[in-house]
């Protein structure tokens, strides 16, 4: 099991894109019990991330809640930064 | 950002707008958090050290201790003493926040050990010579170790072939200015000794190490958790203190054994620990803020924010050593004053152009712009 901001990261070299719901959903089998897997803590994870340069925004949306979600991807160069720092 | 033609509500931009917003300003405030807490940190660790055993150490010495051992035995337990303060904190607050589990999975990881290493060189190196060098010379030593980000920046040319523009050796040019200015109020006044010179010179060993270790954890912490990241600086840091480095000055000033008997006295001494736990408190406080500051609002902005400590740190001092404690020495001639507010303007030009703030403020319009009239 890997620290979550590690499964966080990691999971954007695996999808085209996400928002912060679907990093949750994702990860909520392994990570469930973690207090810091929640939506709060997970868009300042994405922003942060964002801010490193690791992954960028792609598109924002409004869902039918009206609440807002921006999705994510991990460009190459990114996505080879976290693959060679967080190993499998 | 590949928005594309794709059409988003009025809503949706002005949600996507407060988003933004919120987490650039809440970035920044923190960052300004990081240096005022510093500065409370540097006046409650020098407050802590003029208490109980201490205070016998530094002022009439019935120890009978030689000037080695309280310059840097003493200087050194200092730090050791606060860093496992804030260890615990730490801990404590990474097992509140369930994170615990993450903190032991990250230290064998790659950018878990980078952390490590850089916590070896900014918590025993430079740490200790921060404490070393705020005993000898006093609160002018603040914005003196302030210049990590110079020396940040100028390590990372040489190391890593960083750039280093003209606005950098601009904003360096004016750190070294403003540092000659605060240096040369104690230097040529009437007070001037040669501890305050030898003094002000290992402050620039803990400018060198912070600058180090500011180039390394700058990557490790870019995907660690900013709180786990600071209990893996913190608990290395005290663990490197307490057990190599006031054991290595000890041998070094010809008695091993003399680090257990400091210790024991200084952890026993009721009068100062008190302030050790709120050091180290204020400790952990200041460098979860300094590392989430920095990954939230970019390095550059971060160290900027983060640097008023240069600033913070003298006024602190003479709030609670001069006005509250009622010690003399406190207040700097009002040069240092003006040397330490042109240093945190010194600081902020070399992490970023100024006129950087406006222009991305203006691009986020325009993308929003773009959005509306897609």
């Amino acid at each position: 099991m890997m620290p979550l901001n590690y499964a966080i990261l990691k999971y954007f070299t695996k999808v085209e894109e996400a928002c912060a719901d679907d990093v949750i959903n994702a990860l909520k089998d392994t990570y469930g019990n973690f207090k810091a897997l929640n939506k709060k803590d997970v868009i300042t994870a994405l922003m942060t991330a964002e801010a490193n340069g690791l992954i960028e925004e792609t598109r924002f949306e409004l869902d039918n809640n009206n609440e807002l979600k921006v999705y994510y991807h991990a460009h190459e160069e990114g996505a080879a930064t976290i693959n060679k720092y967080i190993k499998d | 950002m590949a928005a594309g033609s794709q059409k988003v509500s009025l809503q949706a931009n002005i949600a996507y707008k407060k988003y933004r917003s919120n987490f650039l300003k809440k970035g920044i405030a923190i960052a300004l958090f990081s240096g005022l807490t510093y500065g409370m940190y540097t006046a409650l660790i020098t407050m802590a050290m003029t208490k109980g055993v201490w205070a016998d150490w530094y002022g009439d010495n019935k120890a009978k201790l030689s000037a080695f051992v309280i310059a840097y035995v003493i200087a050194a337990l200092g730090n050791a003493i606060n860093d496992t303060c804030s260890a615990v904190w730490a801990i404590l607050y990474s097992i509140v926040k369930g994170k615990f589990g993450d903190f032991v999975r990250c230290v064998k990881s790659t950018p878990g050990r980078m952390i490590l290493l850089a916590a070896l060189l900014g918590g025993p190196i430079a740490g200790t010579a921060y404490v070393i060098s705020l005993q000898m010379a006093g609160s002018i030593v603040v914005p003196i170790s302030a210049l990590c980000p110079a020396i940040a920046a100028i390590l990372s040319r040489i190391l890593f072939k960083q750039e280093l523009n003209k606005r950098m050796m601009v904003g360096i040019a004016i750190c070294v200015f403003a540092s000659f200015l605060i240096g040369s109020t104690s230097i040529s006044g009437s007070s001037a000794s040669a501890n305050t010179v030898v003094g002000i010179i290992i402050a620039v060993i803990a400018a060198l190490g912070w600058g180090l270790e500011g180039c390394l954890a700058g990557y490790g912490s870019a995907m660690v958790d900013p709180q786990i990241g600071i209990c893996i600086r913190q608990v290395t840091s005290g663990i490197a203190n307490l057990f190599i480095l006031v054991p290595f000055f000890s041998l070094l000033a010809g008695d091993i054994g003399l680090s257990v008997n400091l210790l024991t006295q200084a952890v026993t001494s009721g009068a100062a620990m008190p302030w050790f736990i709120l050091s180290g408190l204020f400790t952990v406080i200041t460098f979860t803020a300094w590392y989430a500051g920095n990954s939230m609002c970019g390095a550059g902005l971060g160290t900027a924010c983060n640097g008023t400590y240069a600033f913070f740190g003298p006024l602190f001092c003479l709030l609670l050593l001069g006005i509250y404690g009622g010690m003399p020495g406190w207040s700097l001639p009002s040069v240092a004053w003006v040397g330490a507010v042109i240093m945190t303007f010194g600081i902020f030009v070399i992490s970023m152009n100024p006129l950087d703030l406006l222009r991305k403020n203006k691009e986020k319009e325009e993308e929003v712009e773009t959005y509306d009239a897609a």
